[in-house]
């Protein structure tokens, strides 16, 4: 197992591998549950609470 | 595992956060570049590649001053055509001493990896002072300040001594000198010799006289002399094909 | 009016932002028209006219540092302080550095540019920079990642929105990129020229691993930082998906790194390195497009704007050109097709796609945004935004049309043979058979160009009349930049 590893041409499987197992843990951590799911689309909302300057906009922004 | 592993505690931990993207963007880098620095097979073993002269050196010097590497690669690839247009194909072996390496990116001009004895002295002269003049079809800028600006070699040999510390046997001693003279020989092994530096230069300007006029050693003295030195370094019928493949 | 002006600007730092948003504007007109003329250089030989200072070769690093890092950096600068600020809410730590940030990237790009016209260079695309300018971005870098990171630590909302996670990564993989492909040998203490650590195959490696990041992190990231912010706010809705997002993130930053090799492909680096380039870029298409798609879902549902709002156009296409790009590039990632179209100027027409399309729709779109929230007034102008718009678009379109021919028509030309197996073209007729589309070229940056002055005229008319109407206010030049 060591050998293989140490071994440049396998890089590119060995890549692979690592890049799906990660990719599988970020997907399972975001879409794993539904409560987990509801907390993160909670947060899109953070650049509207930045200030009181909506209603300015709708003044200005002819 | 990931059922107690909060992502929360990356998105309301700075600290957290950085050494994960730390992490994640790390690894690619990692993976590709340091192989080829541990592994000796990046390399093929060909006879012939040797240092610059300090006069080809100071001419590469002007050839990145130039920014010549906008418009003119120096690799040939692997192909039939390229083949025929440029000649063998590029060997990782004859950029081992390049620092940097000018592979380049975009051949808006033809690649000059193999330029080297294709052309006169006298032409180079022409082509650089007036590229349309020998090409009507060029879109190359003239660059006839080359022929009139003295070459500036008084610090060609510091510059010899930085090429030195990033590993270019250039000698500055006895003993590296002695070892030159086993790895390349004794006609080589003198003009890599930094404390005979300048005497070196102006004496292959002399000889070489690529301008044309043998009275002061100018940029283009320099220039040409590293023109004509690309991809002359190894003697390709001495080369065995079967012996390069493996290192693709 | 008053009132709500000074409690703005007490409630966050736009001093810097100001400065840097101004100075992104000016870089812009100056880099793009330096980009005009050295593609004018290519159509027309004579514009060399004879000078070191003028020709090609020189002033090729000029444009690419005035584009990338003057209007670039100064747009990535000045959105970052914007939106670390509104999504922290909370004031920039440590404002004296980030004014240093400020001074110190404008002598980078000033210094950076003589340099190159004088002759020094490192001989490494977009590194150009030689050792004591590249110390000296290593030191602002390091202060922006150090102003950056205190704000996040001084935020009031607890969570870190999304926008700073791509720029921070933007920062972090600039700064590693930076530092290892700038090892270099200084000939002497006194003299600007240096030879780098590495040479041959080591070098190219790290160059490119370094050149495709800077695309990477430099030019996608950051913006794509950029389009998180500004597209929802602007849109007035939020983010299609914010796990999509997170996704994205990991992904793309994940994933970038290991696409340089594809620069080179069929070269004397071993087989194994590009191949795994090639393999990466080809799966950086699905971050790629998960985040165009949450950026267009985010304005489908506004597209009743799309009409009225020329900012919104600007987003849009942006998008448009993101998706583009990042299923270009991949393609081109193909050993095969790379084998045609490597060395031509159909790689030139992809970097100007994203460059363009993409880097700079975005930050018009964004800056725009941002100006009249700046200065306190209402943009001079909507229709001149309009007809910049319409500039830019046309002038990509005709840029990456030209270079589409000229770049496939010079990769065939190259491997044409003729029926007795001889090579059927001389090189310099492939350079004769590019000149119609050189002028196209040159004529679709023009138009770039022309849209850019406008909106440099609409900014400083839009910025004097905010400055005017604070002074109306009653308020002294402190609300003046």
């Amino acid at each position: 197992m060591l050998e293989w590893l140490a071994q440049a041409e396998n890089s590119k499987p060995l890549g692979l591998l690592i890049f799906f197992i990660t990719f599988c843990l970020i997907v399972l951590w975001v879409y794993g549950s539904r409560k987990r799911g509801e907390r993160l689309e909670e947060h899109k909302n953070i650049p509207f609470l930045d200030e009181e300057d909506e209603a300015k906009e709708e003044k200005h922004g002819k | 595992m990931f059922k107690n592993f909060k992502h929360e505690a990356l998105e309301t931990n700075t600290g957290l956060l950085l050494v994960a993207t730390m992490f994640a963007i790390s690894i690619g880098g990692l993976v590709e570049i340091a192989p080829l620095f541990l592994i000796d097979d990046t390399m093929e073993k060909v006879d012939g590649v040797r240092p610059y002269t300090p006069l080809e050196q100071r001419g590469r010097d002007l050839y990145i001053r130039e920014g010549c590497y906008t418009c003119h690669s120096q690799m040939i690839r692997p192909f039939r055509d390229e083949l025929l247009r440029y000649g063998h194909y590029s060997l990782a072996a004859e950029s081992k001493y390049d620092h940097p390496f000018q592979w380049g990116s975009k051949r808006t001009g033809p690649d000059l990896a193999r330029v080297g004895g294709k052309y006169s002295d006298e032409w180079h002269v022409q082509h650089l002072i007036k590229p349309t003049s020998v090409v009507p079809e060029s879109v190359m800028p003239n660059y006839p300040w080359l022929l009139e600006t003295p070459l500036d070699y008084s610090d060609v040999g510091d510059r010899m001594r930085a090429l030195r510390t990033t590993g270019v046997p250039y000698s500055a001693t006895q003993a590296e000198y002695d070892q030159n003279v086993k790895q390349f020989g004794a006609e080589v092994a003198a003009q890599l010799h930094i404390p005979d530096a300048q005497k070196n230069l102006v004496a292959q300007a002399q000889a070489g006289n690529y301008d044309g006029d043998r009275s002061s050693v100018t940029e283009m003295d320099a220039m040409v002399a590293y023109l004509q030195v690309l991809g002359t370094m190894v003697d390709f019928s001495k080369v065995k094909p079967e012996d390069l493949v493996k290192y693709r | 009016m008053a009132a709500s002006t000074t409690a703005q600007a007490e409630q966050y730092d736009f001093d810097i932002i100001k400065k840097f948003t101004v100075m992104a504007i000016v870089w812009a007109v100056v880099g793009m028209f330096v980009g005009v003329y050295i593609a004018s250089e290519l159509a027309w030989p004579f514009l060399n006219f004879d000078s070191p200072y003028l020709s090609f070769g020189r002033f090729r690093p000029v444009h690419t540092g005035a584009v990338i890092f003057g209007f670039g950096g100064s747009a990535l600068f000045a959105t970052s302080y914007y939106v670390v600020q509104r999504t922290c809410q909370t004031r920039l730590w440590a404002p004296g550095l980030a004014t240093f940030t400020f001074w110190g990237w404008q002598a980078i790009i000033v210094l950076a540019a003589l340099s190159y016209v004088t002759g020094y260079s490192q001989g490494r695309e977009y590194a150009e920079m030689e050792w004591p300018i590249d110390i000296l971005i290593e030191i602002v870098w390091v202060s922006y990642l150090a102003v950056f990171i205190g704000t996040l630590m001084n935020r009031k909302q607890p969570h870190i929105y999304v926008a700073n996670w791509f720029y921070l990564s933007f920062i972090l993989a600039t700064a590693l990129l930076h530092t290892f492909n700038n090892l270099a040998v200084p000939v002497g203490l006194f003299t600007l020229k240096s030879y780098s650590l590495f040479s041959g195959p080591q070098d190219a490696m790290t160059q490119w691993w370094y050149g495709h990041n800077a695309v990477g992190f430099f030019l996608t990231a950051a913006f794509l930082g950029m389009m998180y912010y500004f597209v929802p706010k602007h849109a007035g809705r939020p983010v299609y998906s914010y796990r999509l997002s997170i996704v994205h993130f990991w992904a793309l930053s994940f994933m970038y790194m290991w696409v340089g090799t594809h620069h080179l492909h069929w070269t004397a680096l071993p087989d194994w390195a590009s191949t795994l380039g090639a393999t990466f870029s080809i799966m950086l298409l699905l971050p790629s497009w998960g985040g165009m798609i949450n950026g267009i879902m985010t304005l489908s549902g506004a597209w009743d704007k799309l009409r009225t709002d020329p900012i919104m156009r600007f987003m849009i296409v942006a998008l448009s050109f993101y998706g583009m790009s990042t299923f270009e590039g991949p393609l081109m990632s193909l050993k095969d097709v790379n084998a045609l179209s490597h060395y031509t100027d159909w790689t030139v027409g992809h970097v100007h796609s994203g460059a363009l399309g993409w880097v700079a729709m975005i930050s018009f779109g964004s800056i725009y945004h941002m100006l009249p929230r700046l200065w306190n007034t209402q943009m001079y102008s909507t229709k001149l935004i309009n007809a910049h718009f319409w500039l830019a678009t046309i002038g990509v379109l005709l840029y990456i049309t030209a270079m589409w021919i000229s770049g496939i028509s010079q990769g065939l030309m190259w491997r044409a043979f003729d029926e007795f197996g001889n090579l059927q073209y001389s090189f310099v007729e492939s350079v004769a058979a590019m000149y119609p589309f050189y002028v196209m070229r040159a004529v679709g940056g023009m138009f770039f160009l022309a849209g850019m002055v406008l909106m440099a005229y609409n900014s400083y008319m839009t910025i004097r009349q905010g400055v005017r109407q604070a002074q109306a206010a009653g308020q002294p030049a402190a609300v003046a930049a």
